[in-house]
């Protein structure tokens, strides 16, 4: 089009104040690149400038009017043409007319509401860019800016751990326990898997960090699963009474917050799925969601010299105590039971829980476990009467992320 | 049943290592080069790949271990690098952290304890918790191999930079000795119980070739106790409270006994006796709780003999707290107690390794307390309610328990050599009747070589009485007669020995001496004839010597209890005759009347007249034996001949009696050589009616001596004749010489005659030759005697030669 002395003949350039101090963060562009952008939070202002230069100088630049818009969208890979704007907002930099020089427009976005973070997945991707048009009456020139937005949150509402016995009958019971049931995006998980009853030789254990992005809604609903991570915690076959500590480091991983719902058009849950496999590698597993969240950068402090960086194994030590004190008992009723011909109704109340569907058994397991009375946040509760026996394929192995079980 | 992975055979083995150490040394070059270059990023990931190869099931132990050793030996570099940086200042934020995003969990553990001790060499205020995280971290290793490794690489890493410092109140972020047992005992737990657990796993048919691997790997978990004992500030009572409780307890309660039997005998190797001594009771409380499977016997009796050796030590150097601590401690009645608790408890002991504890206090006793007999007793009165207990009634010889038991026996008197301190063992004898007949005998046999080598006097009746009960076997056979046909010469050696020690029975006292005799007789009479042959001429023997000593001394009744003696010896020598001997109690009267010929107390005429007549009716009734009888004659006209005691009225008729037993002997050549023997009776023979100087009857003597010429002469045998002659010859020399008036030259030169007449007629053999040199042989003395004559002898005038 220049060719006809039309085309581009001025060029836009953002500029955003701060710009050169401001932190950035790494987001992925839908080609699976990574790029850097500047990072705004939350309610931030977005202010800088707009620099018109005429390419030619000395020639004028006729126009409509030029604008700034601030616009969040969701792009659905699957539908390309479609986009959601969850927020759009305009400002006016110059009224119809003719531009003889080169010209620089200062403009502010006070207080954005900046509601999501940044995200790029499978089939979906949400991002903020500012977008400068001039408007001609043949080719409007367009020029935009990618932005990273990070939510910030904070879980000072009751974080509690995860605690659940699952098994598989007469062949595997098992207590996990992770110390939180929210972590942020550089936090530990730390717990342990303690072993009620061993009868299958395991070969090993794993915990996978697996990322759920479900997008879509109704019949339309199209769901991902990803394997972040795979991490190995156990090598071999422990035995009764054994208790195995995890340790897992999130910092290392592509992690995102868990995004609930986001605009009603998608979502992205984080599940940790503890692996057991056997020697005939037939895998036992159980998912369990975590919520992510990102915490504030400047909280953060450098954990080198601090002990936290070996948080959690003390108190293991001391629940296999009183694990011990405990299956001590069941021992004893073990014993009894064997010559009664009912084996292990000492573990009569694991049973009742992996079986029944209904909440009875969620109450005898409350009277029976006073820890299990702190764990209950409301979506868990759901999740734990629903999914009871922890999950065993006769598989090659391979396929963990396809055979889930639906929620 | 799935199978698991098996550890592939050995040649596939070497190919595995191989591999192994292949990608190991690949990967250790690459890593020190990104070391070189600084990129630790790079290294850490050279090393995690290295590492993986520790992951593998494929090898053995042994291969795995030098794959291990390669492997930790690379390792080394990073954490000189690691180190060296640290202490530039560099250092690298977050690197424990770091090395967790390890994906697999052997080598993240590796590089976790690896960098944790960097971190706590550098940084020692992290000390405490780093221990303690890096054990607890390891837990996640559940594979036994693997899992013993790991540890044993983190016990390696930690070996100079445990806290070794006293307790201190407050918080103290360095550790103290308490956080370091609290490390090597957790670490030791967990090591055993995955040791323990290799014993479970695999095939049942496999069992021998698991158990030949875990004693290979068994020293990795002893190192955590060896590392314990390193430690200076394991107090003696720090062991007591903390270390060893937490050591027994796991190995309590592991309930392996390959294991229980390695770490107790670690326990004892590794700890001071010190610390043992203090701590007898919990540490043999916990061998009576340990499998069935498990030879307590060894351990217990290894921590005894380490125990008596070291106060054997302290002794010998006298160091004065450690002396006291024994002396509080009481030893034996610690193990004594315990002993006797863990054979309580342990109904599957083997006997013999009841018998071996008890053998093993023994041996303590005796070093530690070699005065306090009373222990040995206890001792044997243990046994002996084992046995009974045990219903065991017989031990068969040859069977251990008899080995054992033998063995037990022998201790205190091999330790004592003497008998006398045996015989106050109240429990002994009882304990030897536990043993079957030939156990009991070999034992006795035993004491016996004992008690003579050491010449060991038996000084009271009541001491022999005891002896003899305890050698019971060799005095009498009525109980258990063996049931094998009697092998005599075996008999007659064993009982030759029985009679020497019956010669050490000496009492200082004579009535004490007396009473012994009497006591060892009604003892030893029951023996049985074959028995008594050997065991009662000592009495008698020794019953003549105390005759003697009463004689010599001034007992006033000395004449009365030599009566008595010789009653006894009477009833003594009786008792042979009635088992049907001959020639012994023969020669013992004989012995006796020569005794009591010396001794001369009131009444002894009669006394040997007694003796001489018992001795001449066994000759009489007895002996049948045409050598026998000649050879008896001759003792009993010896003992006559020598006796002085007799009235004439006496000695005349045994006199004769001797003479016409002689004569009517059976062969010819007997009867001469008999009759010829008389006729010395005649004339040396002594008795009252001489006043004990010799008879000399001249004409009795020639009339032996003709007779015994006309019985020579009737014999058939011409040499036999011949030299008969030659005998006759020379007895009427001897009595020529004498100065007998009644042999005449005329007598000698007729048998010369006699003899020169039928020497000739001799055949020549190897006799005649004896019986000419013979002749010539007096003949010569004759020649010199006649050539020249002694002065005051009798004159040879008139022979011919």
């Amino acid at each position: 089009m220049s060719f006809f002395g039309f085309g581009q003949s001025a060029e836009i350039e953002i500029y955003l104040d701060g710009q050169e101090t401001r932190k950035t963060a790494e987001v992925k562009t839908d080609d699976s690149k990574k790029e850097r952008f500047l990072l705004y939070y939350d309610g931030e202002t977005v202010s800088g400038k707009v620099n018109i230069s005429l390419k030619k100088p000395g020639s004028k630049l006729e126009h409509q009017g030029i604008k700034i818009e601030f616009i969040g969208q969701i792009e659905m890979f699957y539908d390309r043409g479609n986009h959601h704007e969850f927020i759009s907002l305009v400002k006016e930099l110059a009224r119809p007319g003719e531009m003889i020089a080169n010209t620089s427009y200062p403009f502010e976005f006070s207080c954005v509401e900046k509601p999501f973070e940044v995200y790029t997945g499978t089939n979906v991707r949400l991002r903020y860019f500012l977008k400068v048009t001039i408007i001609r009456r043949l080719a409007d020139i367009v020029k935009e800016l990618d932005i990273a937005v990070h939510t910030l949150s904070t879980y000072t509402e009751m974080n509690n751990s995860i605690k659940m016995e699952v098994g598989i009958e007469d062949c595997l019971h098992i207590e996990f326990e992770y110390n939180k049931s929210k972590y942020h995006l550089k936090d530990v998980i730390v717990g342990k898997i303690y072993f009620l009853l061993v009868r299958i030789k395991i070969k090993h254990m794993e915990i996978a960090i697996i990322k759920k992005e479900t997008t879509g809604q109704g019949p339309n609903t199209f769901t991902e699963n990803e394997t972040i991570a795979k991490y190995e915690i156990m090598d071999g076959a422990p035995v009764r009474g054994e208790s195995i500590p995890i340790r897992v480091f999130l910092a290392g991983y592509d992690l995102t917050p868990t995004m609930r719902d986001i605009n009603k058009k998608f979502s992205v849950k984080y599940f940790l799925n503890l692996v057991l496999m056997d020697t005939e590698d037939r895998r036992y597993f159980k998912q369990q969601e975590i919520t992510l969240w990102r915490k504030g950068d400047k909280i953060r402090k450098s954990n080198a010299h601090s002990p936290s960086i070996m948080a959690g194994t003390q108190n293991l030590q001391n629940t296999a105590q009183l694990h011990q004190k405990s299956s001590e008992n069941k021992e004893n009723n073990d014993i009894i039971n064997e010559t009664d011909q009912s084996p292990e109704e000492g573990f009569a109340g694991v049973k009742d829980f992996l079986r029944a569907p209904n909440s009875e058994s969620n109450d005898k397991l409350n009277s029976r476990d006073p820890f299990e009375e702190k764990t209950s946040s409301p979506s868990e509760e759901i999740e734990d009467s629903q999914i009871q026996n922890m999950t065993r394929e006769a598989g090659d192995g391979q396929n963990d992320v396809s055979n889930d079980v639906a929620e | 049943m799935p199978t698991p992975p098996q550890i592939s055979p050995v040649e596939d083995q070497e190919r595995h290592l191989h591999d192994a150490s292949g990608v190991v040394k690949a990967q250790a070059f690459q890593m020190k080069r990104a070391l070189d270059k600084s990129k630790l990023m790079d290294a850490l990931k050279n090393a995690s790949a290295m590492l993986a190869e520790l992951r593998t099931s494929l090898l053995s132990p042994k291969a795995y271990y030098e794959l291990y050793m390669a492997v930790t030996d690379e390792l080394r570099h990073l954490e000189v690098y690691l180190l060296e940086e640290f202490h530039k200042g560099r250092k690298v934020t977050d690197l424990y952290e770091l090395v967790q995003y390890a994906g697999n969990i052997v080598p993240r553990l590796y590089l976790l304890i690896t960098v944790g001790l960097v971190y706590i060499k550098t940084n020692t205020a992290l000390r405490r918790d780093l221990l303690k995280d890096l054990v607890e971290m390891c837990r996640g290793v559940q594979h036994p191999l693997r899992g013993l490794f790991l540890r044993n690489y983190l016990l390696q890493c930690t070996r100079n930079v445990l806290p070794d410092s006293a307790e201190e109140d407050g918080d103290c972020p360095e550790g103290t000795i308490k956080d370091s047992i609290d490390f090597v005992l957790m670490n030791f737990a967990e090591m055993n119980k995955l040791w323990v657990r290799m014993q479970h796993q695999g095939h049942s048919r496999e069992r021998q070739h698991r158990e030949k691997e875990r004693e290979e790997l068994r020293i990795l978990v002893g190192t955590n106790l060896v590392r314990l004992s390193q430690l200076e500030f394991v107090t003696l009572e720090k062991y007591q409270k903390l270390v060893l409780p937490g050591i027994l307890e796991q190995v309590v309660s592991c309930r392996d006994a390959i294991a229980q039997e390695y770490l107790m005998e670690c326990i004892i190797q590794v700890f001071p006796d010190e610390f043992h001594i203090q701590t007898l009771t919990p540490f043999l409380k916990s061998c009576a709780e340990l499998e069935a499977g498990v030879n307590v016997k060894n351990i217990v009796i290894s921590l005894m003999e380490r125990l008596a050796s070291f106060s054997q030590r302290v002794e010998a150097i006298g160091t004065e707290g450690t002396a006291s601590v024994l002396r509080d401690v009481k030893l034996f009645e610690v193990f004594s107690d315990q002993v006797a608790s863990i054979i309580a408890n342990r109904q599957y002991l083997p006997i013999e390794d009841m018998v071996s504890l008890q053998v093993a206090l023994v041996n303590l006793a005796l070093k530690c307390y070699p005065d306090r007999v009373d222990y040995i007793d206890k001792v044997m009165l243990n046994s002996v309610e084992i046995f009974q207990r045990m219903g065991v009634e017989h031990i068969e010889s040859h069977s251990q328990v008899a080995r054992e038991l033998q063995k037990l026996l022998k201790i205190p008197l091999d330790h004592y050599n003497n008998i006398l301190v045996i015989l106050k063992l109240k429990h002994y004898a009882a304990l030897i009747q536990h043993l079957d007949f030939t156990g009991r005998k070999s034992l006795s046999i035993y004491i016996l070589y004992s008690a003579l080598d050491d010449e060991t006097i038996i000084p009271s009746s009541e001491e022999v009485e005891q002896a003899l009960t305890l050698l019971s076997t060799l005095v009498s056979d009525k109980n258990d007669p063996p049931t094998t046909s009697l092998d005599m010469e075996e008999l007659a050696e064993e009982q030759c020995l029985l009679a020497r020690f019956i010669h050490h029975f000496k009492a200082d006292n004579p009535d004490d001496q007396f009473l012994i005799l009497t006591t060892s007789r009604k003892i030893l009479a029951v023996g049985g004839p074959q028995k008594i042959r050997h065991t009662l001429p000592p009495l008698v023997f020794h019953a003549y010597q105390l005759a003697f000593r009463y004689k010599n001394s001034d007992d006033d009744k000395w004449d009365k209890k030599c009566q008595k003696i010789f009653q006894f010896c009477h009833q003594t020598i009786m008792a042979l005759v009635k088992a049907e001997l001959a020639e012994l109690p023969l020669r013992l009267f004989l012995q006796g009347a020569l005794a009591i010929d010396q001794i001369k107390f009131e009444n002894h005429e009669t006394v040997a007249y007694e003796f001489m007549s018992q001795a001449f009716s066994l000759y009489e009734d007895e002996i049948s034996d045409s050598k026998a009888q000649l050879a008896a004659i001759t003792l009993i006209v010896g003992t006559l001949e020598q006796i002085s005691c007799f009235s004439e009225e006496s000695s005349e008729p045994l006199r004769t009696q001797c003479a016409l037993a002689a004569s009517k002997l059976l062969k010819k050549p007997d009867q001469c050589r008999g009759v010829a023997t008389c006729s010395h009776l005649f004339w040396s023979g002594k008795s009252q009616a001489t006043n004990g100087q010799e008879a000399h009857n001249g004409k009795r003597v020639v009339e032996c001596l003709k007779k015994g010429l006309r019985i020579a002469k009737q014999c058939m045998d011409n040499s036999v004749q011949v030299q008969l002659f030659v005998e006759l010859l020379n007895h009427y020399i001897y009595f020529f010489e004498k100065g007998n008036d009644q042999v005449s030259i005329q007598i000698l030169n007729q048998v010369i005659i006699k003899i020169k007449e039928e020497l000739p007629n001799l055949e020549t053999s190897e006799e005649t030759e004896q019986i000419t040199k013979h002749f010539n042989n007096t003949l010569d003395h004759l020649r010199v005697r006649l050539e020249m004559p002694e002065t005051d002898g009798v004159s040879y005038e008139g022979l011919e030669i």
